[in-house]
């Protein structure tokens, strides 16, 4: 569990530097060094006057459960939004103004935002969740030459070392 | 006098205080504003404004006859779900990853994103064809929607819903005015996304906060022409 420091929040009140053990909160970059820092330490978490730094967890627990309406009326919605997407990028890679490219690409940008969004209700906030296991082990069965396979054995490793972690 | 709330952002006009910042004197009836009105905080158009006071018929829950939910799973069939929307699903995990400062993570379910997204292109389409379907979205996908998310006491769900609701409002105006200005709408007019919920407004410079999800302007960014 290493610290993180937002930048937006750093007053450079430098309090961090005084306590931090091992120096990882002194960089040039402003990002703490993981390599150095004591997980689970908070000195730099207590100290920080203008509460910027934070630690990242290691676990999370299992997300919400969703219902089965839930999903099936998120998914409805998500899906209409996802097609509008492609609608409107479909539009802005065709069409020959340059105007209506740019209402075109900001409508699909607006669809994917709320795709996303409604979709990710739906039963997929956590990245290291069941769910996102499950879609991920079903990837595994594509096996066209171009599909990015070492992705999907990277998150499966690396998100969900566990069987039962969720 | 009588007050009028925009159903996008929530802002109120007030026909006992007007909007003297923008010539309208206090006691300015609301058919009196012109037809050119805008919300002043969010620019969405005179149409979106709901009288104040009255309540509005309760909506009946419409149910959709597509389910996609098979078996006992909660979270229903993947193999139910395009390509267009695991790209969606995979961008958005992208995105908590990069929360949890898991970059390696972040590139992997970003890579799948683009894999898939490719594979959802549409073909011989208008922006009228969008139009249609957001229409059915507000007319009905809402309403069954936020019925659902309302009988399970969902937040996550219904917030999602509330948000993506007050955006497509404002699509629909923009559509509305697109069909009848063309390429005009936008001559004299920069446009921003928020990249939080994905509202859009045109104007000449981003709002200090998203008028649907509050984020701070930083995350609004604005579509260049090219």
């Amino acid at each position: 569990m290493p610290a993180y420091r937002n930048v937006r929040l750093c007053g450079k009140d430098c309090m961090c530097l005084y306590v931090c053990p091992t120096g990882a909160t002194n960089t040039e970059n402003s990002i703490i060094d993981t390599a150095k820092c004591i997980p689970g330490c908070m000195a730099c978490v207590n100290a920080c006057p203008s509460g910027a730094i934070s630690m990242i967890p290691d676990e999370y627990p299992p997300q919400q459960p969703k219902s089965p309406e839930v999903v099936t009326e998120q998914r409805a919605l998500g899906r209409s939004k996802v097609q509008q997407e492609e609608i409107a990028a479909a539009v802005a890679a065709t069409t020959d103004s340059a105007v209506t490219r740019q209402f075109a690409e900001a409508l699909a940008k607006s669809n994917l935002r709320m795709a996303e969004d409604i979709l990710r209700e739906s039963g997929y906030l956590l990245p290291q969740s069941a769910e996102a296991r499950e879609l991920l082990t079903a990837m595994l069965e594509n096996t066209a030459p171009d599909f990015p396979t070492d992705a999907v054995e990277r998150l499966l490793n690396q998100l969900h070392k566990t069987p039962d972690q969720n | 006098m009588r007050r009028f709330e925009c159903s996008v952002c929530g802002y109120i006009y007030d026909e006992a205080v007007g909007l003297p910042e923008k010539g309208l004197a206090p006691g300015t009836k609301w058919e009196d504003l012109p037809e050119d009105f805008v919300c002043p905080l969010c620019s969405a158009p005179k149409t979106v404004f709901k009288p104040l006071g009255e309540t509005a018929a309760p909506q009946p829950a419409i149910k959709r006859n597509n389910p996609v939910v098979n078996g006992d799973r909660a979270h229903g069939d993947i193999r139910d779900l395009s390509a267009g929307e695991i790209a969606a699903i995979c961008s958005s995990l992208a995105k908590g990853c990069e929360k949890q400062r898991l970059i390696e993570e972040m590139e992997a379910y970003s890579a799948l994103a683009d894999y898939f997204k490719t594979k959802g292109m549409a073909q011989g389409v208008t922006l009228a064809d969008t139009a249609v379907m957001l229409n059915e979205d507000i007319a009905k996908g809402f309403a069954a929607a936020k019925a659902a998310a309302q009988a399970d006491g969902d937040r996550g769900a219904l917030r999602s819903l509330i948000w993506s609701e007050k955006v497509s409002i404002m699509l629909q105006s923009l559509l509305d005015r697109f069909a009848n200005e063309g390429d005009d709408m936008l001559s004299n007019t920069k446009i921003f996304v928020c990249d939080i919920c994905g509202f859009i407004m045109l104007g000449g410079a981003a709002p200090e906060i998203c008028p649907v999800c509050k984020v701070p302007q930083y995350k609004i960014v604005e579509i260049e022409r090219r």
